[in-house]
């Protein structure tokens, strides 16, 4: 389980991607 | 048969009747044909119904189908919250609150969630009754961690789609 460890580069790298992944998700989604 | 591969497989039926039945409401609601951003639904639709169940039945693999499993479950709930809000009901009474959003849906979703819970809690706790469950709340694989998520994402996805209009 290394890779759910905090604050490893791993975890940086999934963290940033899935801010802006919902970011962006939040700006093109209109109901 | 052992009872672990017994209750595994009863579980994991669960989980993949779920995923139909969710996957056939979103074709049935709201088709490819009529707008190509439906495809994201019959994605997210065909990975519950095949990789996770997959994911999920090796040992090695396990965690990858839990989060993806429970991610499914928050952005499900977020989108649908959305909308939900985006065509609140009027007058908004308790009872059209209710039955006329789509908390019914949200609510069939997280039975996916947790019987992902159960299947991945018995890989790794066993199933031994006695035994007592440790660790903190709020760190994987516990509860806590995907209310964090769940919290955290919501928030994430209101930002954008207020600040990035």
């Amino acid at each position: 389980m290394n890779q759910f460890r905090l604050f490893t580069p791993y975890w940086w790298i999934l963290h940033v991607v899935a801010v802006v992944f919902f970011f962006w998700l939040g700006h093109i989604v209109h109901f | 048969m052992t009872i672990k591969t017994y209750t595994k497989t009863t579980l994991l039926f669960g989980l993949v009747a779920l995923s139909i039945g969710g996957f056939f409401l979103h074709l049935r609601i709201h088709p490819i044909a009529k707008n190509p951003a439906n495809i994201v639904p019959v994605v997210s639709g065909v990975l519950g119904i095949v990789i996770v169940p997959l994911l999920f039945s090796s040992r090695r693999l396990i965690s990858y189908g839990y989060v993806i499993n429970g991610m499914q479950a928050i952005i499900g709930t977020v989108l649908m919250a959305h909308y939900s809000i985006a065509h609140w009901p009027a007058p908004a009474t308790p009872a059209a609150m209710i039955l006329q959003t789509l908390l019914a849906d949200i609510l069939v979703l997280w039975g996916k969630f947790f019987l992902g819970k159960a299947l991945f809690d018995l890989e790794f706790h066993g199933y031994d009754q006695t035994r007592e469950m440790k660790g903190k709340t709020y760190r994987y694989p516990n509860y806590g961690w995907w209310l964090i998520h769940l919290a955290t994402i919501s928030l994430v996805y209101c930002l954008g789609h207020i600040l990035w209009r």
